[in-house]
Formats: structure tokens, C-alpha cells, sequence
């Protein structure tokens, strides 16, 4: 299986969020982000409260490939649904397509079922948008010239404090 | 797998650090985590066992200055070392850029270090990848142990390919060649992305 690159320009993030913020009115849900399955987020939407948008999608991305390969060992090709319920808050994860996942937010306001309706009809926007994007040619712009020495020793410069 | 977005002006990359257990993965996290300033490091997180040893993997989120106008994140993961956690690395090195592979240099785990480099590339041609076309450095560690094969013989078991890469002697635990391992297989990633520019000698 080939993981391809991805590149997502203004306008594509324009559409997506337009996308997010209308599943989030619709599912009455709190937050949702988009997350590519190697653990990268790609979107994010209404998250009211600062939310550790790096760290919860490494681990949804894991939770949701580990399910995959369990379903695997079952038989089934995945298992597109991931749901977990807590006190107060609780998440669905469903698939977008082969490399996105959708992650959602959700609490006592709304239900597991008005979720799970709605992020189908969500993640089928935002699939349809990833695949435009994947189409379009990879740098223009300002990254369209390869890098100089120096950029690239920048670009890539970690120091200790 | 690189992800450029235009409207966060962000480019993020993945990088793994492979190996087999014990090697001083997730010891290399631990010093970059301590060593880099709040503004360049998100929270690390260890998906470990009782006894310390990584069960799933370490994630560690840090970014460089960036390039024209663009922040240059990158997302560090450990994977499990042991030999019985093959599936959960093959899932770990989906979407990856670059990879540091931590080698033990004690005489006794270099058939360890091979068995895994093996593994390394068995596992990334599952994605299409070839260990020879991505970005890589080696990372010979534990150097400061008494019983350690010498950076010539690990040279021989483990760069042998048609294009030697960069391999870095270090001490994880104390810091020792972490940043000069980091700061190459980062800028490998991003030359392989972008290009760089031929440039006249003055």
C-alpha cells in the first residue's frame, strides 16, 4: 500500500472547515478534527476549550489502525467505526477514506446516532474535497523553487535551550 | 507521508526511530523533550509497559525555525523493539519520512541490530517504500559501555548500501549525539521534499 503525500491549499482548507462546522451544527457536537491515518492532523473545528490537537490525533490515528488490524485478524477489512463513551464526553472516530479518519467530540447534547449519521454524511464532503487536493500539483508558490543551503539548514534546525 | 497546508503555513513530516529493544529509542525522546525550549516541543507521550518498555510507541511533536514563511514540524515516534511487536511497528511507520535507526554497539546485541534493520526494511516495503530511497541516518549507540563493537564493524554490518548514509556515535542518556542524529535525518526529510539548490562557489 503507497502512502501518498498530500497538500491542502487555502481554498481546499476554506472548503473542509465549512464542511467540519456544519456537521458540528448539524451532529450538535463539540469538536472534530480531521486526522490523516499516519497520525498528522489535518483540520479542526470548533474546538472550544484548547485541546491537544497534535497529541489526541497521534493516538486516535493508533486506536483506529490497531482496530483496523484487529479487524483484520477477524476477517472484516476494518472495523470504520470507533466509539469511545466517557462520563461527560465522548468520541466516534469513523473513516474518511484510505488515509483520513474524523474524529468527534461530543457530549450529553447530542447523541451516538445523530454523530454517526452525520459524520457519514460529513466525512463523504470532505473525501471528495481530499481527493481533489491530492490531484493538484505539490509545491507552488513560495515552495515551487528547490531550497538553498541555508533554508534548508534552517528548516530543519533543533537546538537545546 | 509529508503534509503541506497552505492555510496553517505548516509543513509536517514523520519521522521514526527504529531498532531493537533496549537501544536507547525512546532515551533519545527523552533528551530532545528535556533539552528543546517550550516553543519548539508539544507534550511527549510513552505508550509503555509496567516495567518501561515501549508498548506501543513514543510520540514527541517539535518544530524548527521553518522555511519561507513556513513552520517545519516534525512528528518523532518510537516503536516497540521487542521481535514479537512486528505489528504494532508496520502500523507506527505508516506515513513515514524518515527514519533513525538506534543501534545497541554492544558486541552481543549486533545480531539484534541486524535481525531489525532486516525487519526495518521488510516493513516499510508493506507501504510501497524502499529503505535505499528513504531518508535515513544511523545512530551507533551506547558508546560508552565497555563491551562495544568498533563504528568500523557496525559500518560494515549496517551501511552497506550503494550509498553510505550518515551515522552518528552517541550516548542517548546524556545527550551525546542526539541533536547532530535529529538535526540530519530533519534535514535529510526536507531536502528530499523540496530539492535543494545547486550553489556557485564563490
Amino acid at each position: 500500500m503507497r502512502i501518498h503525500d498530500l497538500v491542502i491549499h487555502e481554498s481546499d482548507a476554506a472548503r473542509i472547515d465549512a464542511v467540519l462546522l456544519r456537521f458540528l451544527s448539524d451532529a450538535n457536537a463539540s469538536a472534530a478534527l480531521l486526522i490523516d491515518r499516519g497520525g498528522q492532523p489535518l483540520a479542526e473545528a470548533g474546538t472550544a476549550r484548547t485541546l491537544d490537537v497534535g497529541s489526541i490525533g497521534a493516538l486516535a490515528a493508533a486506536a483506529f489502525s490497531s482496530t483496523a488490524a484487529l479487524a483484520r485478524l477477524l476477517g472484516e477489512s476494518e472495523f470504520s467505526v470507533l466509539f469511545h463513551e466517557g462520563v461527560r464526553e465522548s468520541m466516534h472516530v469513523s473513516t474518511v477514506d484510505d488515509g483520513t479518519i474524523l474524529l468527534a467530540i461530543f457530549d450529553e447534547r447530542t447523541t451516538i446516532g445523530m454523530v454517526r449519521l452525520f459524520a457519514r454524511e460529513a466525512s463523504a464532503s470532505v473525501g471528495g474535497i481530499l481527493a481533489e487536493t491530492r490531484a493538484r500539483p505539490r509545491r507552488v508558490g513560495a515552495l515551487a523553487a528547490p531550497l538553498t543551503a541555508e533554508e534548508a539548514r534552517r528548516g530543519s534546525d533543533h537546538r537545546p535551550a | 507521508m509529508s503534509i503541506i497546508n497552505y492555510a496553517a503555513r505548516v509543513i509536517n513530516f514523520k519521522i521514526v526511530y527504529y531498532g531493537p529493544g533496549m537501544a536507547g529509542k525512546t532515551a533519545n525522546l527523552q533528551y530532545i523533550h528535556r533539552c528543546l525550549p517550550d516553543d519548539n516541543k508539544g507534550k511527549m507521550i510513552s505508550l509503555a509497559a509496567g516495567d518501561d518498555r515501549t508498548l506501543f510507541f513514543d510520540f514527541l511533536p517539535v518544530s524548527a525555525t521553518g522555511v519561507r514563511g513556513f513552520t517545519t514540524r516534525f512528528q518523532l515516534y518510537t516503536v516497540p523493539g521487542q521481535t514479537h511487536y512486528n505489528m504494532t511497528r508496520k502500523l507506527v511507520l505508516r506515513g513515514v519520512d524518515g527514519v533513525v535507526f538506534v543501534a545497541d554497539s554492544q558486541w552481543d546485541r549486533l545480531r539484534d541490530d541486524v535481525e531489525s534493520f532486516r525487519n526495518l526494511d521488510e516493513n516499510l516495503k508493506e507501504y510501497g517504500l524502499a529503505l535505499a530511497t528513504t531518508p535515513h541516518v544511523l545512530q551507533y549507540n551506547k558508546r560508552d559501555l565497555g563491551d562495544v563493537a568498533s563504528v568500523d564493524y557496525l559500518e560494515y554490518l549496517l551501511n552497506r548500501g550503494a550509498r553510505r548514509v550518515p551515522a552518528f556515535e552517541a550516548v542517548a542518556v546524556d545527550g551525546t549525539g542526539v541533536f547532530d542524529t535529529l538535526n540530519t535525518v530533519s534535514r535529510l526529510v526536507l531536502v528530499k521534499e523540496f530539492g535543494q539548490a545547486q550553489e556557485a562557489r564563490a
